[in-house]
């Protein structure tokens, strides 16, 4: 596999509400395999700039290319898009009145097409691999916080995507949660999914992340591998972040 | 706790003073025989109306409605008292102020009777108000259908949330919300033909209802709609899923059960807003009463009438009761 295939390739994003100017002229390259941590302080539009990526925020100026195609042109349909990039939220976001296995197979069976057969047999698959196929029949709110976080994920990857957001998936769990979840993220990463995480799970992007981003006030400030931003940060933005949260 | 023991300090401090001077009023003894005496004053001493002195008239009355107040009312503000009783009591009051206003008020309870309640009128006659109901029925159910169809549009295109739309969803509903019903049916039915367009009176009444209630039921719907959080359309679009997919699969689902308690209220509402299509002479209940009133020259299918609507509304209004708590669950 070519390590150097550009992924995600962002040139100049800018995101403005009304007066707010939250994204100033963001730029960066995720390549095919890289795992990609998003740290920064809050407001510092790391939400944002993941969000405007697969346009659930409607980016103000820039571009962005997924796989080198330029997904702000007018002929791009972004739902087909959207099938390449599975999103994995902070408030989870299940559908909670389907149950597990009807929220993983939903998508495959609408957007894909695919049979109802094939998608249970591949959500079963998924399932497992987050070791939930016992609760495959459960509602999203008979499931811990968790549990509900591995079923989001595992709806994400049902519609096989290309590239993984993470958007603070464990800000919201409870900490013995955390490791359940953190686990199937790294298994992920190990299998050369291309990830891209705002997360504060220090020890997680310090074993798992390939490069960190430090966004502060809608700019990258610093970028480098973890042990670069942890232990030699350069920025005095990323130092004071760092000591703070350390 | 031993209950012989002497009260502590702490037991004297917030013990009564002293059990009330009225403390025996509520000893279900005194319930009963005070029953008894009401029951003896009821039958014996209430005075005739027209031999008795009349200071006696009305002083002897007024001893009788105080006394039942008093007992009724130590009845019903007494906590230890059970609920049954209570309510058997509240009813029971209710019916001797009613039995009192009926002996004492020098109403003509005949001529009222021959007027309102002249069922002899109607001999022959009960097939025309059922035909009403009919087409009352009809009405509302057409309505619904259409009301809820017309709503449901409104809702689903205000989701899509442009404002060129918007400009005028929001339009129709405000209109249509701030139009009284009459009005709106007297205009279809009085103004429209000058346009050209000649809808009859039952079509009017179905156009007006489903305009006016549409414009409720899309409110009804948008707060349905509303209440399903962002993050579930995120999460549909991120998927890859399109708007319409969005609505369909993941927002109407969540939205449906928050929308049925309003909706059938709406329902109901119309179902008795059908009567104002009498005024556009659409055959229905109240329409069919009114011919009769005249032909008759006697009220007493207009008392019908209303009976029939007591009839078909209250179950519904129940049932409607029963959906929402059903779905609070």
């Amino acid at each position: 596999m070519d390590n150097s295939e550009k992924m995600i390739e962002v040139v100049d994003l800018h995101k403005r509400f009304k007066n707010l100017h939250v994204l100033r002229g963001v730029s960066t390259v995720v390549t095919r395999s890289e795992v990609v941590a998003i740290m920064g302080p809050s407001g510092s539009g790391k939400s944002t700039f993941l969000r405007c990526l697969n346009r659930l925020e409607e980016p103000s100026s820039g571009h962005i290319y997924i796989e080198g195609v330029d997904i702000m042109a007018p002929y791009i349909d972004i739902n087909k898009v959207r099938t390449e990039i599975g999103m994995v939220f902070q408030s989870f976001n299940l559908f909670p009145h389907l149950t597990a296995i009807e929220n993983i197979k939903l998508a495959p069976m609408n957007v894909r097409k695919i049979s109802a057969n094939e998608a249970t047999e591949r959500g079963m698959a998924l399932l497992k691999k987050v070791e939930l196929e016992d609760k495959a029949n459960a509602y999203p709110e008979q499931l811990s916080g968790g549990q509900q976080q591995r079923v989001a994920i595992a709806r994400a990857l049902a519609m096989q995507p290309q590239i993984m957001f993470f958007d603070e998936p464990t800000s919201a769990l409870d900490p013995e949660m955390i490791g359940e979840v953190l686990d199937v993220m790294r298994a992920m990463a190990k299998e050369g999914m291309t990830m891209m995480i705002v997360s504060h799970e220090m020890g997680f992007i310090r074993e798992a992340a390939d490069r960190i981003l430090f966004l502060a006030d809608g700019l990258i400030v610093e970028e480098g591998t973890p042990d670069q931003i942890f232990s030699d940060s350069q920025h005095q933005r990323t130092q004071e972040f760092l000591s703070r949260i350390l | 706790m031993d209950p012989t023991a002497a009260p502590t300090d702490i037991e004297k401090k917030f013990m009564r003073k002293h059990p009330g001077w009225f403390y025996w009023v509520r000893h279900p003894l005194f319930t009963v025989l005070a029953f008894a005496v009401l029951m003896v004053y009821a039958i014996f001493l209430l005075p005739n109306k027209e031999t008795a002195p009349p200071l006696w008239f009305y002083f002897s009355i007024s001893l009788f409605i105080l006394l039942v107040l008093g007992y009724s009312g130590n009845i019903l503000a007494d906590r230890g008292k059970p609920e049954l009783l209570k309510m058997i009591v509240a009813l029971l009051l209710i019916a001797v102020l009613f039995w009192l206003f009926y002996l004492y008020s020098g109403a003509q309870w005949g001529r009222l009777r021959k007027f309102f309640f002249n069922w002899k009128k109607l001999e022959g006659n009960w097939w025309i108000l059922r035909n009403g109901l009919g087409v009352t029925l009809f009405l509302a159910f057409i309505s619904a259908i259409g009301s809820v169809l017309m709503g449901l549009m409104v809702a689903i295109l205000r989701a899509y949330n442009s404002p060129t739309l918007n400009l005028f969803l929001k339009a129709y509903v405000d209109i249509f919300r701030s139009i009284p019903m009459i009005v709106l049916m007297v205009v279809l039915f009085f103004a429209l033909p000058f346009a050209g367009i000649s809808l009859g009176s039952l079509l009017s009444t179905v156009v007006a209802l489903s305009l006016g209630y549409g414009a409720y039921t899309a409110e009804s719907f948008r707060a349905g709609i509303e209440s399903v959080h962002s993050g579930q359309i995120e999460a549909a679009r991120s998927l890859g899923l399109s708007r319409w997919q969005t609505i369909r699969k993941i927002i109407l689902p969540q939205a449906i059960p928050v929308v049925i308690p309003p909706l059938t209220g709406n329902l109901v509402a119309m179902l008795k807003d059908t009567a104002v299509a009498s005024v556009v002479a659409a055959p229905e209940l109240l329409k069919r009463a009114r011919e009769l009133y005249t032909s008759k020259t006697n009220p007493t299918p207009l008392v019908a009438a209303a009976l029939i609507y007591l009839a078909v509304l209250i179950p519904l209004v129940r049932a409607v009761n029963m959906i929402e708590n059903r779905l609070k669950k």
